[in-house]
């Protein structure tokens, strides 16, 4: 998947388990992911979202360091989305 | 001197009245149902003899021997949530919220929203069955993916105080938030036990009520298998409360609020009163998890007289439980009877399952809006399809039209499966 499709697929799938109604046309690789809605419950729920939608699987801890929309798309490509 | 004597002493001392309680009113109420999405439709369907009861669409029905119920409109829950901005959560918590907002906006302690500010306001919700479409959900997802395959806010999802929690967080309500589940009386003993907490002082503003989803395969497949429900395929006809060819009950989903206040808050703050909650009795069968028992049910209609201190001969209205079961009703019937002794001869009953179904947890505070209607409005709900009386049940039924009425007070039944039976007095308010 290119870097635009899985922006696109994880818009949807963070709208989904995001608490807060954010501006999600314009998330872009900057986008911070506390700053759309995930506290430290929801991102529990963000990350179980992921690992359906893109059917991958990865431990939660993983995300430790994961801050920005961006680095979340390399995350994934990393684990070969 | 026992510790309880002293304590009643230092209170006097202290000069406390004893014994002094607080008058309880309603100023706001809420409601969801197949009937409408506010109380104004509701109440508007029922005097118009309308039922929602219909052929089921959420779910594939083919296998199901009672394949009707009173189904909340999809399209209309979710633009209510959206315009309240609450994000699609568990059904059986949706529709609460919708009814709560309600309930909360007519009584003029909130606005438009979304932002609430923190207010002293309890929470207690009924409800039989809870998280339903949440829990089925999340065994699938078990069932299909074992651990991995679980939701990890599937614990707050499906708690049974979901709902309460759930409302409270929205709305900002910072008195004490819990639920009450006792099947079919949970609401009506949330109502009780909100008056209670009023009246004796704990809280001053209650939001109460119940809410149940009950429209997802299990559990519906649960109530199929129980042999309880109508099998009679035409939804316009199928419950018949008290009518001698009855067959049975039918389900329907839905919410209902009330807000609840001391008389001293209400008028403080000069909200429009709607009626009065002056008793509440309640008891406990003891006998049978799902057989009625007579003697429990009466017990509870005269605790509730006597909290109220009336005599029997006072109340104008039965709201009664009138499930549509060939069980329930005689034995409500020999319960008003033995309770309200030759009053109950011309004290007109109706029953209103046959309009929104059995709502289960969240029937009783439905039930007891429209009482509280009726009492305000000088007229009666028909019973629907009671075209044939059962013999054995010996009741003044209202027939299949309105009827007026002068009553000040009115008795609300609501009796559950394991025995909880629930009796409200209510009062119309005068100006």
């Amino acid at each position: 998947m290119t870097h635009d499709e899985i922006i696109s697929q994880l818009k949807n799938v963070m709208k989904q388990s995001s608490q807060e109604s954010a501006d999600w046309d314009n998330i872009g690789d900057d986008s911070s992911i506390q700053s759309l809605g995930f506290d430290s419950l929801s991102i529990l729920d963000l990350i179980y979202d992921i690992q359906q939608e893109f059917g991958i699987e990865f431990e939660a801890e993983e995300l430790a360091t994961v801050r920005t929309v961006g680095e979340l798309v390399s995350f994934l490509k990393e684990k070969g989305v | 001197m026992l510790m309880a004597d002293f304590k009643c002493r230092l209170k006097a001392d202290q000069g406390f009245k004893m014994n002094e309680k607080k008058r309880v009113v309603v100023t706001g109420f809420g409601a969801v149902t197949a009937l409408g999405m506010n109380v104004s439709d509701i109440w508007t369907e029922i005097m118009a003899g309308k039922t929602g009861i219909k052929n089921l669409t959420c779910f594939d029905t083919t296998e199901y021997s009672t394949r009707i119920g009173a189904e909340v409109d999809n399209d209309k829950l979710a633009q209510r949530l959206a315009d309240i901005k609450f994000k699609r959560y568990d059904r059986t918590v949706e529709m609460a919220i919708v009814s709560c907002e309600q309930a909360l906006k007519h009584a003029g302690l909130i606005g438009d929203g979304p932002d609430y500010n923190p207010q002293r306001i309890a929470t207690i919700i009924g409800t039989g069955v809870g998280s339903a479409h949440s829990l089925f959900h999340a065994y699938n997802c078990f069932f299909e993916k074992k651990v991995r395959g679980m939701r990890p806010t599937t614990v707050p999802r499906c708690m049974a105080n979901a709902t309460s929690a759930q409302v409270s967080m929205k709305f900002r309500l910072t008195g004490t938030n819990y639920m009450i589940t006792c099947a079919c009386a949970s609401s009506t003993v949330a109502i009780g036990e909100s008056f209670r907490m009023i009246a004796d002082g704990y809280e001053n503003i209650v939001l109460c009520g119940g809410s149940d989803a009950i429209f997802e395969p299990a559990s519906y497949a649960s109530w199929n298998n129980l042999g309880v429900m109508s099998k009679n395929p035409d939804p316009l006809k199928a419950c018949r409360p008290f009518a001698d060819d009855r067959d049975g009950c039918v389900l329907g989903e839905g919410s209902a609020a009330l807000l609840l206040e001391s008389l001293e808050s209400a008028q403080s703050r000069k909200a429009t009163i709607l009626g009065e909650i002056v008793g509440y009795g309640a008891s406990s069968d003891a006998e049978h998890i799902t057989r009625p028992s007579p003697e429990g049910q009466a017990n509870a209609i005269r605790n509730a007289l006597s909290s109220a201190e009336i005599s029997a001969a006072e109340i104008g209205f039965v709201n009664a439980h009138g499930t549509a079961t060939r069980a329930n009703d005689e034995c409500e019937s020999a319960s008003i009877l033995n309770a309200l002794g030759s009053s109950a001869d011309d004290t007109p009953v109706s029953a209103l399952k046959s309009y929104f179904g059995h709502l289960l947890g969240a029937s009783g505070a439905m039930e007891t809006i429209i009482t509280i209607l009726c009492l305000q409005k000088n007229i009666l709900p028909p019973n629907l399809n009671l075209e044939n009386r059962d013999p054995n049940c010996h009741l003044c039924l209202v027939g299949n039209t309105p009827t007026e009425t002068n009553a000040s007070y009115a008795l609300k039944n609501s009796f559950g499966f394991g025995g909880t039976n629930a009796v409200l007095v209510i009062r119309k308010w005068h100006d």
